[in-house]
This record gives C-alpha cells, sequence and structure tokens, in this order.
C-alpha cells in the first residue's frame, strides 16, 4: 500500500546550482566553437561588399533606365557547335505547377534526357537564399526581373550563347527583342508575360460594379470573408499602393508605403483577408473566393479548375482602363555551373517553340510573348473564355505598365517591415 | 481473533443502503453507469478517429472534392496522371519516406540503446548532463530544432553535406534517438542488475554478459522502440521541411503539406492513407516482435544464464 | 558459483579436492576488497559515446548556430545571413530590433505573441477537460473493454498529424459535414470555419494534441487503487467528494506534466495555421519564424525569433524534466 500513499510534494524551485549544472553541456560549447574559429580579425570588415567603395552593388533597371547586364569573366558562356549532354538530368528550378508535364515529356523525348522538377516557394525566402549559398544545383532557373541585378552581380547566371537559341529572335515579340532589363539579351529569355488585376466571380459581382470600384472593391466590407490577396509582398503591397492612387510600386516613400501598410491591415481586420498563391486560380473557381487578386494566366487557367457543370462565364478579370497597372514576365536563365549547359540551352529554345510554348500556354494560361500567337485569335482558338478577354496581354499594354522592379536593399528592407506587420496580424 | 482475521471482508454491495427511487436516487446512487462520462468518451473517440476514416473514404472519390462524395473510383490511386501511383514526384516520395523512415530507425534505435544501458549505470556529473541533453531534444519543440539544423547545415557543414536525403537522415536521428533512450530505459528500470550479476559470476567477462543477457531482455524494449522510431519518423514534416533539398529528397509528408496548402486532390488523400499504412505495418510488427520477446522471456525464464 | 576448498581430514588427509574457480575479470590488485560486480571505469561511459557525439553536433552545435546567426550580420546584396562564431564580434542590432518588435514602442509582433499565448491557454484547457474526462472513464469503467479504449487512443500517436489535422480541414470546408450537420440542428448555424477563426484554431490545436494528454493522465488514473476509492465512500463522502479529495490530488503530477507535454509543441506550432486558416489574423509564433524563413529570407530575425521563443519555454520544460528525473529516479 505504501507505494500508493499519495505524495503531496511540493516542487522545490530549481536551484541555481541545478539549472547551470544542467546547461553547463550547453554552455561549454562556445569557447570550443571559438577555438575553432581561426582568430581573425572583425568579420565585419572582412564580409563581401565592403571595401568596395560606396557605388552601388548593382544597377537598377527601369524602363527609364535600360541596364546592360555585366559580364564576367570567370563565368564565360558555353562554346558553339557543342553536342547535348549524353545520360545527365537537366534539374529544372521552378515554381510549382507552372509548366504542362507533358510538354516536358516531350522535351525528354526529343533529346534524349531525363528532367527533374525542383520546386521553391518564394524566391525572396527560399530561391535566392538557396541558389547564393549554393545550396542548390541547377541548370535552368525562372527569376522575375527584380531579381536579375543582385544574381548576376553575384555570378549565379552564365551568359547565354545565342547559336542554341535561335527561336529567340525568330519568334518571340520584336519589340520585346531589346527589353531595358537584360539588353542584348545576355543572360535570359522571356517566359510568359502578365498583367496583375483582380480576379473575381461574375455571378456574385457584376461587370459594371467591378469596374466601377476597381481596386477598392477588397475593401468593399460586402465580401468579407471572400477576398484574398497573392502571398507576396511585393504585389499585395503595390496593390495597396495602387488603391491610393500611388502610381509607383517600387517606392521608397515611407509615407507612401504607411498608407499601403494601413490599408492592409484594415483587410485583416474587416475583410477577413487571406494571403495565398491558388486563390485565384484554384479557389475561386470553387466559390471559395469572389474577389482575388489574379494574375492574367492564373485566371485563363481557373477555367479548368472550374467544378463540373459550371459555365467559364463565371470567371472575370478586372485590370485598370488605362493600362496603368501591375505587367510583368518571367524569365528563364541557365545558372552558372550548370552540369548540362548545352541542354540548358536547348531547353530555353524548346520552351520558346511555338508549338510547345502554345501548348504550355493551354495548360497553364500564361501567355508566351511569341509572334505567331495573336492576342486577338486566342478566343476564337479557344484558349481563352469570351468573359476573360481583359486577361490577354497585348503588346501595346507594356507602353504603359508598370513593372516590379529592382530596389535597393535599403528599400527592400522597408518592403519587408511592412508585409511582417501584415503577417502577424497586428 | 482468527476467526476474525479469516473471515471475508463483508462485501460492500451486501452493506450499502438501499437505494431511493426515482432520479435523485438515480444521481445519488455512487454504482450507477456514468452515462455521460461515457457518452462524452465516445463523442471524442468519434471526433478524433472519425475524420480520419472520412479521409480515407474520400480518397477514392471519384470527383476532386473532398467534401462532397461522386461516387467510388480508384481513379486517385492508379488511373489519373496525378494519381499516387502514376505521378513520378509522389511515387519518389513514398519511396523517399519509407527510406529515411528505415535509415532513421536503423541508426537511431542502435545509438539510443547503447546509450540507455550506459547512462543507466553510469552516475556521475557528465552522465547526468549527457541525460539532460537527451531529454532535452526529446521536449524542445521541432521548429527550434528545425531552424537550427537548417542554419548548421547551411554554414557550419556546408562543406561536408548538402541539404537534402543526408541532411534530413541527420536531423532526424538526434530527434529520435531520445524516443528509443526513453523507451528502453523504462524496461531498464525494471531489469535491475541481477541477471548481469549472475552471469559474471558465471564468468562471463563484461561484454559478454551485456550481449548475452541484458541484450536479450531488452529485445521487447528494442523492437517496441524501432517500431516507435518508424512510424514517428515517416510522419515527421518540420524538421525533414526545412532541410530539404531537391525535390527528390522531399517524402510524403511534406508533399503532402505542400499540397493541402495550394490546392489539394483527393490524390493527397490516398497519398496520406498509404502513409497510414506504413505506420500501422510498422506499429503492428513492433507489437507482435513485443509480444513474442516478452511470453518468449517470461515462458523461459532466465535459460540464457545456463550458457555459461 | 563460487567454490571452496573441500578438505576432509578424516578420510583423504592431503589429497584435498579443489575445484578451480572459474576465470572473470576481476578488480585489479589491491582492490580485492571491492564487492559486486566489476566493471571497468570505462565499460558504460564508452555505450554512451554515440550518442554523446552525435548530439554533441547535431543538436547542441546548432543551438549555437542560432546564436551565431542571430547575433551575425547579413550579406548587403542579397540579406544573407553571415554567421559570426567569435562571441566577441557579436553584434546585438537584427536581435534588439526583433526584440523591440515585440516589446519595443512600435512593435508590431505583441499581438502575435499574445494571441500564441491565448491559444496556447485556451488549447490546453480544452485538451485537460476533455482528456481527463476521457482518462477517467477508461481508468475507472473501461472494465473488459479498456484494450479496445487503449487501441483507439494510442491510433492517433502513429496516424500523420498533418492527416488529422488535413482530414479535420475538410470536415470544416463551406460544404463539408461539419456546417452539413449544423444546418440540421435548431438553434445554431453553419458557418465559415476555414477564413481565419479563432474558434478554428483553438479546437484545431486541442484536436491535434489530446491525445499527449490523455496517455499520461490514463497511466496515472489507471495506477489509483480502487480501495481507495472505496474507502472514501465507506467513509461516507460522495462520489464528488471522492473524487475531489481523493483523485484529484493523486493525478495532479500526471495533469501538469500533461499540460507540459501539450503546451510546449503548441508554442511552435505554425502548421495548423497553415492548414486551418490562411489569413494573418491568427498568426502564432511559429509563424513568424516560417515567414521569416520562407517567405522573407530574413534568416537572422527567424534566429533571433527561434532564441526567444527557446527563452520562453525555458522554464516549463526544465520544470518538464526535473519532474520526470525525479519520477524516474523515485520508480
Amino acid at each position: 500500500m505504501d507505494q500508493y500513499r499519495p505524495r503531496y510534494r511540493r516542487l522545490s524551485p530549481l536551484s541555481r546550482r541545478q539549472f547551470l549544472r544542467g546547461s553547463a553541456g550547453a554552455l561549454a560549447v562556445p569557447s570550443l566553437a571559438a577555438i575553432l574559429a581561426a582568430c581573425g580579425g572583425n568579420p565585419r570588415e572582412q564580409g563581401p561588399g565592403t571595401g568596395d567603395g560606396d557605388g552601388e552593388l548593382y544597377e537598377i533597371a527601369s524602363p527609364d533606365n535600360p541596364v546592360t547586364l555585366p559580364i564576367h569573366d570567370d563565368v564565360p558562356p558555353i562554346e558553339d557547335g557543342l553536342d547535348p549532354e549524353q545520360g545527365t538530368t537537366v534539374q529544372l528550378y521552378q515554381w510549382d505547377a507552372y509548366m504542362w508535364k507533358a510538354v516536358l515529356s516531350q522535351y525528354e523525348a526529343l533529346y534524349d534526357t531525363q528532367y527533374e522538377w525542383t520546386t521553391f516557394e518564394s524566391i525572396s525566402g527560399e530561391a535566392a537564399q538557396k541558389l547564393s549559398a549554393g545550396q542548390v544545383r541547377a541548370d535552368v532557373f525562372w527569376p522575375t526581373i527584380d531579381y536579375l541585378g543582385k544574381m548576376t552581380a553575384t555570378k549565379l547566371f552564365q551568359p547565354l550563347n545565342h547559336s542554341y537559341i535561335p527561336n529567340l529572335e525568330a519568334n518571340v515579340w520584336p519589340s520585346f527583342q531589346n527589353p531595358f532589363y537584360d539588353q542584348g539579351w545576355l543572360y535570359t529569355v522571356p517566359y510568359t508575360i502578365y498583367t496583375t488585376g483582380i480576379g473575381y466571380r461574375r455571378d456574385h459581382i457584376s461587370d459594371e460594379e467591378m469596374a466601377e470600384k476597381g481596386w477598392d472593391i477588397l475593401w468593399d466590407t460586402k465580401y468579407a470573408g471572400k477576398v484574398g490577396v497573392y502571398d507576396d509582398y511585393r504585389e499585395a503591397i503595390s496593390l495597396a499602393l495602387l488603391r491610393n492612387g500611388i502610381t509607383d510600386i517600387n517606392t521608397d516613400d515611407q509615407a507612401s508605403l504607411d498608407k499601403a501598410k494601413a490599408d492592409l491591415l484594415q483587410l485583416v481586420d474587416t475583410m477577413d483577408v487571406r494571403a495565398t498563391i491558388n486563390g485565384a486560380y484554384a479557389r475561386l473557381p470553387e466559390d471559395e473566393f469572389w474577389v482575388h487578386q489574379a494574375w492574367s494566366g492564373d485566371m485563363v487557367g481557373a477555367q479548368w479548375y472550374l467544378p463540373k457543370g459550371v459555365p467559364t462565364d463565371v470567371l472575370g478579370f478586372w485590370f485598370p482602363e488605362d493600362g496603368v497597372g501591375p505587367i510583368g514576365n518571367d524569365t528563364m536563365v541557365v545558372l552558372a555551373g550548370a552540369e548540362s549547359p548545352v541542354l540548358a540551352h536547348l531547353f530555353l529554345n524548346f520552351m520558346i517553340d511555338e508549338k510547345w510554348a502554345l501548348k504550355n500556354f493551354g495548360w497553364n494560361g500564361y501567355q508566351p510573348p511569341l509572334t505567331s500567337l495573336n492576342p486577338d485569335n486566342l478566343i476564337g482558338q479557344g484558349y481563352v473564355p469570351e468573359t476573360l478577354d481583359t486577361a490577354i496581354v497585348r503588346e501595346e499594354d507594356f507602353g504603359g505598365g508598370l513593372f516590379i522592379l529592382e530596389v535597393t536593399p535599403e528599400t527592400d528592407s522597408m518592403w519587408q517591415d511592412v508585409w511582417d506587420e501584415f503577417k502577424a496580424g497586428a | 481473533m482468527s476467526e476474525t482475521a479469516l473471515a471475508p471482508r463483508p462485501s460492500p454491495v451486501a452493506q450499502r443502503t438501499p437505494s431511493p427511487g426515482g432520479v435523485r436516487g438515480w444521481l445519488r446512487d455512487p454504482w450507477r453507469k456514468p452515462r455521460v462520462l461515457e457518452a462524452i468518451t465516445w463523442g471524442y473517440l468519434a471526433w478524433s478517429i472519425i475524420p480520419v476514416v472520412i479521409a480515407i473514404v474520400y480518397s477514392f472519390n471519384a470527383g476532386r472534392s473532398r467534401s462532397s462524395w461522386q461516387g467510388f473510383s480508384l481513379r486517385w490511386w492508379t488511373i489519373d496522371e496525378d494519381s499516387l501511383w502514376r505521378d513520378e514526384a509522389l511515387r519518389q516520395a513514398m519511396v523517399q519516406s519509407i527510406k529515411l523512415a528505415g535509415l532513421t530507425m536503423l541508426i537511431a534505435v542502435p545509438i539510443g540503446v547503447a546509450f540507455a544501458i550506459g547512462i543507466d549505470r553510469w552516475r556521475g556529473r557528465i552522465a547526468s548532463t549527457a541525460n539532460f541533453v537527451m531529454l532535452f531534444s526529446f521536449v524542445v519543440p521541432e521548429i527550434i530544432v528545425g531552424v537550427a539544423l537548417l542554419l548548421t547545415f547551411l554554414f557550419l557543414l556546408q562543406n561536408a553535406v548538402q541539404l537534402g536525403t543526408t541532411a534530413q537522415l541527420l536531423g532526424l536521428v538526434s530527434r529520435q534517438i531520445s524516443y528509443a533512450v526513453i523507451i528502453v530505459r523504462a524496461r531498464l528500470l525494471s531489469i535491475g542488475k541481477e541477471y548481469e550479476e549472475a552471469g559474471m559470476d558465471l564468468g562471463a567477462t563484461p561484454t559478454d554478459s551485456v550481449r548475452r543477457v541484458l541484450l536479450p531482455l531488452l529485445y521487447p524494449a528494442i523492437f517496441a522502440s524501432a517500431a516507435v522510431v518508424f512510424a514517428d519518423a515517416i510522419d515527421d514534416f518540420i524538421v525533414v521541411r526545412y532541410l530539404s533539398g531537391p525535390a527528390s529528397s522531399e517524402p510524403l509528408a511534406v508533399k503532402i503539406y505542400a499540397a493541402a496548402r495550394s490546392s489539394p486532390t483527393p490524390a493527397v488523400n490516398a497519398a496520406a492513407t498509404s502513409m497510414l499504412v506504413a505506420s500501422l505495418v510498422a506499429v503492428v510488427i513492433g507489437f507482435v516482435a513485443y509480444r513474442h520477446f516478452a511470453r518468449e522471456q517470461r515462458r523461459e525464464g532466465m535459460s540464457e544464464l545456463t550458457q555459461f | 558459483m563460487r567454490s571452496d576448498t573441500v578438505v576432509d581430514e578424516e578420510h583423504t588427509p592431503g589429497d584435498a579436492v579443489t575445484i578451480e574457480e572459474p576465470r572473470r575479470p576481476g578488480p585489479p590488485p589491491g582492490h580485492e576488497h571491492a564487492t559486486g560486480v566489476w566493471y571497468p571505469r570505462w565499460f558504460w561511459p564508452s555505450f554512451t559515446m554515440p550518442a554523446i557525439a552525435w548530439l554533441f553536433v547535431l543538436f547542441v552545435l546548432p543551438f549555437y548556430m542560432i546564436l551565431t546567426v542571430a547575433f551575425g550580420y547579413v550579406d548587403p546584396i542579397f540579406q544573407n545571413p553571415i554567421p559570426v562564431y567569435e562571441p566577441w564580434w557579436w553584434s546585438f542590432d537584427v536581435f534588439n530590433e526583433t526584440l523591440s518588435k515585440i516589446v519595443g514602442e512600435d512593435a508590431i509582433f505583441t499581438e502575435a505573441f499574445v494571441r500564441t499565448f491565448a491559444y496556447v491557454a485556451a488549447s490546453s484547457a480544452l485538451c485537460l477537460v476533455i482528456g481527463y474526462t476521457v482518462a477517467y472513464f477508461v481508468a475507472r469503467y473501461g472494465g473488459h473493454r479498456k484494450g479496445l479504449f487503449l487501441v483507439l487512443l494510442i491510433a492517433p500517436f502513429w496516424i500523420n498529424y498533418l492527416m488529422r489535422m488535413y482530414a479535420w480541414a475538410s470536415l470544416l470546408e463551406g460544404d463539408g459535414y461539419v456546417n452539413d450537420i449544423l444546418g440540421f440542428l435548431p438553434f445554431v448555424e453553419p458557418r465559415a470555419w476555414l477564413t481565419g477563426e479563432h474558434i478554428t484554431i483553438v479546437l484545431g490545436l486541442a484536436y491535434g494534441y489530446i491525445p499527449y494528454m490523455i496517455l499520461p493522465l490514463f497511466g496515472q488514473l489507471d495506477r489509483i487503487d480502487k480501495d481507495y476509492l472505496e474507502a472514501g465512500r465507506d467513509l461516507g463522502a460522495s462520489p464528488a467528494q471522492t473524487f475531489l479529495r481523493v483523485t484529484l490530488p493523486l493525478s495532479k503530477p500526471a495533469i501538469l506534466a500533461g499540460l507540459v507535454i501539450v503546451a510546449l509543441p503548441m508554442f511552435g506550432d505554425y502548421y495548423t495555421n497553415d492548414l486551418l486558416s490562411n489569413s494573418p489574423r491568427t498568426s502564432m509564433i511559429g509563424n513568424l519564424i516560417d515567414v521569416s524563413v520562407y517567405g522573407q529570407g530574413r534568416i537572422p530575425q527567424a534566429a533571433s525569433l527561434v532564441l526567444i521563443l527557446t527563452v520562453i519555454l525555458l522554464v516549463p520544460m526544465m520544470y518538464y524534466l526535473r519532474s520526470t528525473k525525479r519520477a524516474t529516479e523515485a520508480a
């Protein structure tokens, strides 16, 4: 019976000695690590990017300031006339669900190779970190244009040898031939073009109401619980800036950012907003969202996610009439240190081939900027439903559109701070 | 006097006062069946298990939805392009899950068993510190360990180990060692030192004594901890996600997490069901082995000692 | 068996039968007085060496890496973290900035921290109430069905946490079964569960971690001798009094241990939020860390947050470790 006698023992507080004894194991470590490290000077003074003078680390490209990306001697392009590598696996480093696997299988068959597709959730958080730390070995990568300066300055890409990519001059839009962010196509090949607007359900919101409210509709309390923005700090904050009429979506003005932040926080408080990546193409068709920030390609792709029996005319896409809204394009690059550079070049060429680019478009909804793709024919050919004609991107749109450009690290930090507060739901 | 000592204790049932009738009687009756408690218990069990059963059933849904049944179909298992069997990424993930869990088990259990045996007999400052660190690795939340390991592999060990399967394995084992230690130590506490001492008296060397006396006594616990480590490692997604490298190193748990956040199809349900089956198999094998060895020991007694 | 020299002087003088002692490792010369079993001094520690080495490199050092990155600096282009290994070069800028985001003037993380504490408190309480009820019932009244109950109670341990949460989320969808049932019942209405509702997160956390509470409670309650309860009743206590004055105090250690086991992982939880609510309104400390790593690449901030979280949890962790150590020593 003794062992069941209730013991009303009070838990004695940790005596300091007991606590230290227990943590002694952990605290003994720093001295070892310190010994391990070379007794050098202050690491802060020896790190990269310091003592370089106070010049810019990379040039900021914009439509008014076209930039020729730097070429480094120690990262040369591959030579002409090489044969594609045999027996290797082409490593693709991409967003998820952005390429049709059937098209990729065609590539495999054509060049007698295999591919492996590694995904990342964001460039700012994941891809940039892993690539610059050398933690990901890949052949082809899909940066957005706001990373080109940084990544070419740190020698992450290799210059392209255009002899392997004849489709570039042959197929791509002439107005796209010398883009401001990469004059001469030294490193990049365009992948898709898109605008960022608002996707909406036409069975709950009329076209007139949408056109009347524009960006404001995301703040309309009638639709609380049914609104969404992208889980991407540049896109979401630009949305808030544009709502306030601020068209500089690369601004470093703290006052503008504060206004945007206040609006975003209001979304959290009154609108039950959710930040997603798939909200536009996957969940809006399922009626989970009624309005969602949307890339044009997402809305076109949404038609394939509609449940059975729901007609495609419930999908709508709004973009400002005057064309002053975000526009952009994704690019493809070959990474420095690629194991299969020739195959990588051929892959780039393959993806802007008329036939395969069109097939890919038929699956993910994102337009490639190819001359063979006449925007006026897309509806007739059944790629885009009639009600989504605003989601079609035309060459002229690039004139008035706003690009998400690269910014300095200081500006980036300001934007990140706004995003911190939004995501913490303060 | 002896009579009272030998007399059977009066039965409480016979002695209780007859309960008054009616509702008040029912409320006051101390022997009544606890219907409310029982209802709550069954309610909890239903809440706990039924969603999983529904998720398994919906992996056979003919439609895309996870909440509206559209008929029975195997499309998410074998037929569709995106199905568990045909989608190469998911298949690879299944293989990776089993590979990681199996290797983790093979590495963590021996190390853990050895540590448990050693720490049980060894006293002293260093011993208690080591034990403390071991238990600490058990209670600390995984996100802390995950981020810490990510930093270690990104910076300290970046030349030795790349993010990917090796890193995931190393990270998983550090966590699972403590599971094995805890289970084996519990068993060790009940074994005591007599058997080894008997063996030594019969002429066994220390290593012999451990190998041929102690270890067989521990087989039940060893198998139990192997099963637990396998089932736990196959379900891990926090540490493994932070340490994953190329796509081929993402196990099924991470793929389920990614898919559940984006656009889940019932293929995710199918993947989760298959992981459940794998864990179940491991647990059943471990349980059967445990019973087998435990029963064997009860039956045979300490016949190991006759070897000497 | 130790054998003695047998001498029978009557029968065989000078012809003593000696049985050779079997050779056994013994104390070295000079220590023959040592009693019991002799093991060399390095014997048992050598068993622990693999684990110690492993844990040192892959558990202790990573914690040091957190310090080196939290107190390190960033490269100017990508803002990648650069760890500083020597403590005398450590810079506390990022750490102070993160700390001020929690408790400073323009704190933006305070709500998330407070919210996490609130969620953990509410969920733990829920876990305790439901868990204790179930454990009590199964321990006291389980009877011959105890085995079945135990199997059902243990099942969640080898079912993937993600799968359970994902299954639960499927039921909570707008057209899911929960809302279907609520539609039937008279006094409640279907509602949106997955758009950033606090109640969903609390229920989700409780759903995920109740099994961790039930098993220790059951173990303890099962061990309480029924004679005590009968004695209490024989002495005239009502069932409620018996419970309050016998059962409850006996199960107090298990309650505290269970609360800690359940609360600790909840503090680091971020995936429940990701699966049950995409809204920033319900974000927890774990989400702050996860976003800092994956969403933004602000790793020094993530390391600082991890450090702060570890310090916050240090007290409950130490308490739990001391109480289990004491329990094993007592056993």
